[in-house]
């Protein structure tokens, strides 16, 4: 974005903007001190509004977590160095993993409604438990949905005598979900989990 | 409102990445945080989390808070409230799908749905607005609605929108208060 933010700081600053317009605001506040300047009103005005609805105690666990200590380690700081490490760099790998895992998951999400909502689709329920898969007449997707899920399920493909493994369904709030998009149909699909076959599909093309 | 002794120091160590200025800024804004992601949210839990994700993610970012941002407190404000907002509207989106694939119909859970009471200093002081400003900005605020989710909706150029709530939300900072 080459212009300035104009009316769009407003919109920035309440959390409206569409992404693309975030992220061109955001690449043009990097360096425009004028559309700061802006921002900083507009934030101040949403920071007003905030502040004038009911406030709530924050629970007593609410305080800064113990991570990124600057502290340059003397000789007999050794310990408390290896403790400093283990609480700031395992901290930040998990926020990673858990960011990137969010992102996975949302764009899974997409890519399964947009499947479901614009093709024609078959729907096959895991015998004796609360999964299902949902697949193309043509096997060029299939979704598998576990509802209720609080641990992984890997998803297999019982064929020629052999088992192959398709992918795990990671659970994510109430559900656990794996899109799969393929060339070729499969007529039968497992669910394991804990090593177990926990339940077994039928696909019918 | 002026800032108090202190305050300028606090947040040139907070864009210093000085440790004590990140509990500090728990200490000063934790009520106000939390209670921003928890009007969106609606649960202790996940209000906590986004309050500990917003301000680590802030922490963590090199340039992510400078002095020419404008005060500390409204940045922290608004960055609270944007993480709240992309958690809600993944609660909603992963809602959505479920009720797609369940053979159930499931009931939206009424998060972020707000009791308007008197105590509200907000909703009464968003009355003072004209209501083609004010019903697009409770949109924006209350529903989380893109603008030209908001334009659809109200029916109203794109354009039109836009100046409307960049205009409410200047009106209603400067009533409520507001100061960088």
């Amino acid at each position: 974005m080459t212009d300035h933010l104009g009316e769009l700081a407003a919109l920035y600053a309440l959390g409206i903007l569409e992404p693309n317009e975030q992220r061109s605001a955001e690449e043009h506040l990097t360096h425009c001190d004028a559309c700061r300047r802006l921002l900083a009103q507009a934030e101040a005005d949403v920071a007003a509004m905030a502040a004038s609805q009911p406030q709530f105690e924050p629970p007593a666990t609410l305080r800064a977590p113990r991570t990124q200590v600057r502290r340059t380690p003397g000789p007999a700081m050794w310990l408390a160095v290896a403790a400093a490490v283990a609480i700031a760099v395992l901290p930040s790998g998990y926020l990673l993993e858990q960011n990137l895992a969010m992102r996975q998951s949302e764009l899974m999400e997409s890519q399964v409604m947009a499947r479901l909502m614009t093709g024609p689709h078959r729907t096959v329920a895991f015998a004796g438990t609360d999964a299902r898969v949902m697949y193309a007449p043509d096997g060029s997707w299939y979704c598998i949905v576990i509802r209720g899920a609080t641990a992984p399920f890997h998803v297999m493909w019982p064929h020629d005598g052999t088992q192959t493994m398709l992918g795990t369904a990671m659970p994510h709030g109430d559900i656990a979900l794996l899109y799969l998009p393929k060339s070729h149909r499969m007529n039968q699909l497992s669910l394991m989990k804990d090593g177990q076959v926990v339940g077994q599909a039928q696909l019918v093309f | 409102m002026r800032l108090a002794p202190g305050d300028d120091a606090f947040a040139a160590a907070f864009a210093a990445k000085e440790r004590w200025a990140f509990d500090e800024a728990y200490t000063r804004f934790g009520k106000l945080l939390y209670s921003t992601a928890y009007h969106v949210l609606g649960t202790p839990e996940d209000a906590q989390d986004c309050v500990h994700d917003a301000l680590t993610r802030v922490w963590r970012s090199p340039d992510s808070y400078s002095r020419s941002r404008g005060a500390l407190r409204s940045f922290l404000t608004v960055c609270v409230r944007n993480e709240a907002i992309t958690r809600l509207r993944s609660k909603v989106r992963r809602r959505k799908l479920e009720e797609r694939v369940a053979a159930e119909p499931q009931e939206y859970d009424e998060l972020g749905a707000v009791d308007v009471i008197e105590r509200d200093r907000l909703r009464v002081a968003l009355r003072s607005l004209p209501p083609e400003q004010r019903r697009p900005l409770e949109l924006a605020y209350f529903e989380y609605k893109t603008h030209v989710e908001i334009a659809q909706e109200l029916n109203e150029p794109l354009g039109t929108i836009k100046s409307r709530i960049a205009l409410g939300l200047r009106k209603l900072g400067a009533t409520l208060g507001a100061s960088e």
